[in-house]
């Protein structure tokens, strides 16, 4: 077997968003526009809020849908508020969100980028 | 002398973002208190305190999104129905702000409905499809699915379309047409439901016992056919056959199909089958080719219980009496009283299986109550708008545009055009509707992304949507075309079908599926309403003795020409395989 170089990223966090079912496309745009490189959706069933609304909670959706979004750590704070922002996270019902912390992550980064970073450090 | 201010970067940045308050949420959490004998009392959350603002901005998206589904229904046909009239016709739309307000109410009526069918029916169909096979034997079972396809269909919102239809057909020129949609129009649509009943049993019965669908669709368009055959003999029945055809178009609308495939795949799985990747075809082919043969049986029993002339006579009779309408046959009230009873003895029935035979509770009481006063409420607004808004300008269309190439009362200038132009505009006109209000159906795109999953991508969603609205398109210019020169309906619909049969043999099960499926998909209950008002329009402009027929076509139309491409497709992928193969061989060919 030859050896093969694995770039393993440090300083990375996972934002997860939680959604109502039909509003990710919206909220995937707005992170990507504040420099996220990528999403991954899927969809569960959730409730908490919508049970203490009332009449109003018929406006909200049983059925949700789940972002994850990974961010460099520096990118945390923009991204965290484009998604709050985009999502009117601050109206009952809409969603909830965190930031976890990761050790580490490996994707497909670019022969050059690796390269020009490797030398830098 | 300048005072020079410092200030931290760090500081700087927090200003010009957002601020981030931070709260504990160990503050927040609700304390769990014990009582005396040291067990926890239960944490029971209080109801929220909402403000008004966070009241408008939960309801607007809500409303917004809802809102936006049925414009897209709606307002593209109308915009192009109105434009075609004001420049192509050079005619000025009449009552144009009652059909406006018609249009809005049917805009506002489906909304309602729709969502109200989402939160207060459908629940009821998912509990009954799961419970109730473990609870009856397959007999009781399929009685109450029999029943069920009944009450779906009088709570169909394009069966009211019938019934206004009804209205505008001479009695002296097709006496049993009028007799049917008149006095026999409960009966009619009862027929209608039955059709529809002993489809959902017999494809439940498929979903069970894992059936081709090619043998039922055969031994179904036998009856039909042959019945067809029979009823063309006699002059004077002949005339109901465009409303037979066309009654299979109507009954597949955004009630029965959910309704019927939730209890139907329920049942598939509780019995340990089903879940493959077709099981929800086939129920829709068969309940728009079983109501056909039911009411050619209804028609031809009242050929035998009336004649012609008993049906005149009666007719003048009651238009004499009719001068003084009765207040439940007024305006807000007919409309009230059919949107009453299309939705309450349906859930009635639902109610009773539910407590009396499942023994089950009904979870969320309120949220139930409000689905169904939603959908009552929708129904009631969507009748109104049906004949202010959709019949009305689906008429007056119809109405205008044979003046393109024909003389007509309604222009004085008529025809407007020479006759083959006329005649080409009047086709296309047609076309263009068709292909135009398919392909914005909603309910094509979620059957074009099945299919897409289904076939692996080979047959694409586009191509899918493409294939069903060009097949519809073409189904509404045959059927304007049979009504300008008044072709026996039969001599379509016979051949087509016989093609239609033909290509099922050479298909495989997938694309017979999925294609005899497209055609109830697409007759949605803004597109029924509009296309049978345009069509009577039309016929009672050039003179025709009946306006119906043309959905039949609309439904023929699809299944034929989503075959045609499925085969091609199907001819595509070996042909490409075989290319491969023989890739292959050569490249083997060379190794050794």
């Amino acid at each position: 077997m030859s050896k093969r170089n694995i770039v393993v990223l440090t300083d990375v966090a996972l934002i997860t968003c939680i959604i109502q079912k039909g509003c990710a496309d919206t909220i995937v745009k707005a992170a990507q526009d504040g420099g996220a490189q990528g999403a991954t959706v899927f969809y569960a069933r959730g409730s908490g809020v919508r049970e203490r609304l009332g009449v109003l909670g018929i406006a909200v959706e049983v059925e949700k849908e789940i972002i994850n979004i990974v961010v460099a750590t520096d990118q945390i704070d923009r991204i965290f508020e484009k998604i709050y922002l985009a999502g009117n996270l601050d109206t009952p019902g809409m969603g909830f969100m965190y930031v976890t912390p990761l050790e580490k992550a490996a994707t497909y980064i670019p022969a050059e980028i690796a390269d020009k970073l490797a030398t830098e450090a | 002398m300048p005072i020079i201010k410092h200030i931290r970067f760090g500081a700087f940045v927090r200003e010009i973002t957002m601020h981030q308050e931070e709260i504990s949420y160990n503050d927040l959490a609700p304390e769990i208190k014990q009582d005396q004998d040291g067990n926890d009392i239960l944490y029971r959350p209080g109801k929220l305190k909402v403000r008004a603002i966070d009241v408008y901005r939960l309801v607007q998206p809500y409303f917004k999104v809802r809102l936006i589904d049925q414009l897209k229904a709606v307002l593209p046909l109308a915009i192009y129905l109105i434009l075609f009239q004001l420049l192509i016709l050079r005619q000025n739309v009449t009552d144009s702000w009652v059909i406006t307000a018609g249009l809005m109410s049917v805009i506002f009526g489906l909304m309602f409905f729709i969502e109200g069918l989402k939160v207060g029916l459908m629940p009821f169909g998912e509990t009954i499809g799961n419970i109730l096979p473990s609870k009856a034997r397959l007999a009781t079972v399929l009685f109450i699915v029999f029943l069920l396809g009944i009450g779906v269909t009088f709570a169909e919102p394009a069966i009211g379309a019938l019934k206004t239809a009804g209205a505008i057909v001479d009695v002296e020129s097709a006496p049993y047409l009028y007799s049917l949609l008149n006095s026999w129009s409960e009966v009619l649509v009862l027929m209608v439901g039955m059709g529809v009943g002993l489809a959902a049993v017999l494809g439940t019965l498929r979903f069970i016992y894992g059936w081709s669908l090619k043998p039922l669709i055969y031994m179904s368009l036998i009856p039909t056919i042959g019945l067809t055959i029979y009823i063309m003999g006699d002059s004077e029945l002949s005339k109901i056959l465009g409303l037979a055809w066309d009654c299979g178009a109507v009954t597949t609308g955004p009630v029965t199909v959910p309704l019927v495939l939730s209890l139907g795949i329920g049942i598939a799985t509780a019995a340990g089958k089903g879940r493959s990747s077709l099981s929800g075809f086939g129920i829709v082919t068969l309940a728009s080719l079983f109501p056909i043969i039911a009411v050619q049986i209804l028609a031809i029993f009242v050929s035998f219980a009336e004649t012609p002339e008993m049906i005149i006579s009666e007719a003048a009779s009651i238009s004499n009496l009719s001068s003084t309408l009765s207040w439940h046959e007024t305006t807000p009230y007919v409309e009230l009283l059919s949107g009453i009873r299309a939705i309450v003895p349906l859930v009635l029935f639902l109610m009773f299986i539910l407590i009396y035979i499942l023994k089950e509770k009904i979870k969320h009481p309120g949220t139930i109550a409000y689905g169904i006063s939603l959908s009552v409420i929708g129904m009631i607004i969507f009748n109104v708008g049906l004949s202010y808004g959709l019949s009305k300008l689906g008429g007056q269309s119809g109405g205008l545009v044979p003046g393109a190439f024909t003389k007509i009362e309604l222009i004085s200038e008529s025809p407007l055009y020479n006759f083959a132009l006329g005649m080409t505009i009047a086709l296309a006109f047609a076309w263009i509707l068709g292909f135009g209000a398919t392909l914005a159906e909603p309910a094509l795109n979620a059957l074009g992304m099945t299919v897409e999953n289904l076939t692996n991508g080979a047959f694409r969603k586009k191509l899918l949507m493409h294939a069903v609205s060009f097949g519809v398109g073409c189904g509404i210019a045959i059927g304007i075309f049979k009504i300008i020169f008044s072709i026996p309906i039969a001599y379509i619909i016979i051949p087509g079908y016989l093609v239609a049969i033909v290509l099922t043999y050479f298909s495989t099960e997938e694309f017979v599926n999925i294609a005899w499926d497209s055609a109830g998909v697409t007759t949605g209950p803004v597109t029924v309403p509009l296309v049978l008002a345009m069509g009577l329009g039309f016929g009672e402009a050039v003179g025709a003795i009946e306006g119906f027929g043309i959905l039949s076509m609309a439904s023929i139309g699809p299944i034929i020409s989503v075959m045609a491409t499925g085969l091609w497709i199907q001819w595509k992928v070996n042909k490409r395989r075989e290319r491969e193969d023989e890739l292959v061989e050569s490249l083997e060919g060379v190794d050794s």
